[in-house]
């Protein structure tokens, strides 16, 4: 199986404003071209496009606006986790030897289709995902007496490391106060709690060793993979736990021969609150009663080591862009390139990112 | 509309099952993925219990498992606050989207 890189990446603002999604598209990828040495369009010989959006043809749209004609071409759709789920397609491309050079674009609109799942009958017309992360939430107090100041402490800080991304939706500070007094949507959960659907749009570039190496010059390895759907029905779960995600990185830990006590630097999935803290105990990096204290712990001592770049919940959540958004903000990290958000001396990060209430996971692992 | 829409626009939830391999499909499905024969329905005997709950504004709402463990998400009425594993009746309706209610019983 050949060695997959990330040769490249570009990214557009996230914004709540419902741009074109074709010009965002164009935005991140021309972007992503540019950020690689020696590359042309011409060089390109895959083009996934992640989204849920209903527009068609993407792929072919985007390969004929940036002059590509490639092999390889089509959409992916799953919903909040379709960025890593094109970016683990394109690596089964470059891995069997199909393609050399893949490049993966994710986009959403503000108002993008993703973020209810009609299929599923069991919510009933209470399809938000606010329902579903009310009774994580109260699940979680209840079974960890997790308080509210440490779910408010996830937002707080994840809005923190947000002010530091200028590419973040949300640039403003938010106290652990402001969290705890702003307006409840639920009596489990307040708007500050709630990640946010925004428009915008990541691209990332991923190449075979022999690729890479003429190409780039800070290649970052895809050296581990996880991906486990448990169901699509968010009924069939188990509320205590995000059983997806961490069957997701028992495989990428496995293939990629390393322990969770190595990660350096984690993007995980913090749709809400809770979720950050649920997958952060579930991904194997702290126990399950003390993933409140782990994160009080880290805001305290400003170590951003999970969601260096603001998370969902300081970034925003252009659904089908997360994912890459995530992988990309890994990618600089190990690249020693993300500034102000530098966490320093690492080797080793993890992406997680989730759909559906977690009935299915993605984790990837990547090393410098 | 589908069978199973209908019946809950008549108040009816229906249950899609397998009499040959005993299976219950939830959402319900038209052929069963084991036999491939055409499944057969049953009505629900409209009675749960509460998984876990919480409120949203004035109005309490829950995860609820009916008959054969299938879990639905819908309001509850209650006086007093529900508790977990409390009894729970069920009525259902369709507009545009299915709607599950459920009435706390002794509360």
């Amino acid at each position: 199986m050949n060695e997959v890189a990330i040769v490249g990446t570009g990214q557009t603002k996230f914004s709540k404003e419902n741009d074109d999604i074709e010009k965002l598209l164009f935005e991140s990828a021309n972007k992503c071209i540019q950020s690689t040495k020696n590359c042309n369009s011409d060089d390109i010989e895959g083009v996934i496009i992640s989204t849920n959006d209903n527009s068609k043809y993407l792929g072919a749209i985007l390969s004929e606006t940036m002059d590509i004609q490639p092999k390889i071409s089509h959409s992916i759709e799953h919903l909040c986790s379709s960025g890593t789920n094109a970016i683990i397609s394109a690596y089964a491309y470059i891995a069997s030897g199909l393609s050399d050079l893949v490049l993966v674009s994710g986009v959403d609109s503000a108002t993008n289709p993703g973020q209810v799942l009609e299929w599923d009958k069991s919510r009933g017309d209470l399809e938000h995902p606010i329902y579903w992360a009310s009774m994580l939430t109260k699940l979680h107090k209840t079974k960890f007496q997790t308080t509210e100041e440490e779910l408010a402490i996830v937002s707080a800080k994840n809005h923190k490391h947000a002010m530091d991304n200028p590419l973040a939706y949300s640039n403003e500070p938010r106290t652990v106060s402001e969290v705890m007094n702003s307006k409840q949507i639920t009596d489990d959960l307040r708007i500050l709690d709630c990640s946010r659907s925004c428009s915008g749009s990541s691209s990332i570039l991923l190449a075979s060793k022999e690729k890479a190496r003429k190409i780039s010059e800070q290649a970052i390895w895809i050296t581990g993979i996880g991906q486990k759907t448990t169901s699509a029905s968010f009924t069939k779960n188990i509320l205590e736990e995000i059983k997806s995600t961490r069957i997701a990185a028992d495989f990428a830990y496995k293939m990629a021969g390393i322990e969770p006590k190595l990660i350096d630097v984690a993007e995980v999935h913090d749709a809400f609150s809770v979720c950050e803290l649920m997958a952060i105990s579930e991904l194997g990096i702290t126990a399950e009663d003390e993933s409140g204290k782990f994160i009080r712990d880290l805001f305290n001592t400003e170590n951003r080591m999970i969601n260096p770049r603001g998370g969902l919940i300081g970034a925003g959540h252009p659904l089908g862009a997360t994912g890459i958004s995530q992988t990309i903000e890994i990618t600089n990290q190990l690249q020693g390139k993300s500034e102000k958000r530098q966490i320093p001396n690492i080797e080793t990060g993890l992406i997680h990112n989730m759909s559906a209430a977690g009935t299915s996971s993605s984790v990837m692992v990547l090393k410098n | 509309m589908t069978f199973f829409e209908e019946q809950l626009e008549q108040g009816i939830f229906q249950i899609s099952y397998c009499k040959n391999c005993n299976n219950t499909f939830w959402p319900p499905k038209e052929i069963c993925y084991t036999c491939d024969k055409k499944i057969d329905w049953k009505e629900s005997k409209n009675l749960g219990k509460i998984i876990e709950f919480s409120k949203k504004d004035s109005t309490y709402f829950g995860l609820i498992e009916i008959d054969d463990g299938i879990r639905v998400l819908g309001d509850i009425s209650c006086f007093n606050e529900p508790k977990i594993g409390q009894s729970v009746k069920m009525t259902v309706s369709f507009h545009n989207k299915p709607h599950y209610s459920f009435i706390v019983e002794n509360n």
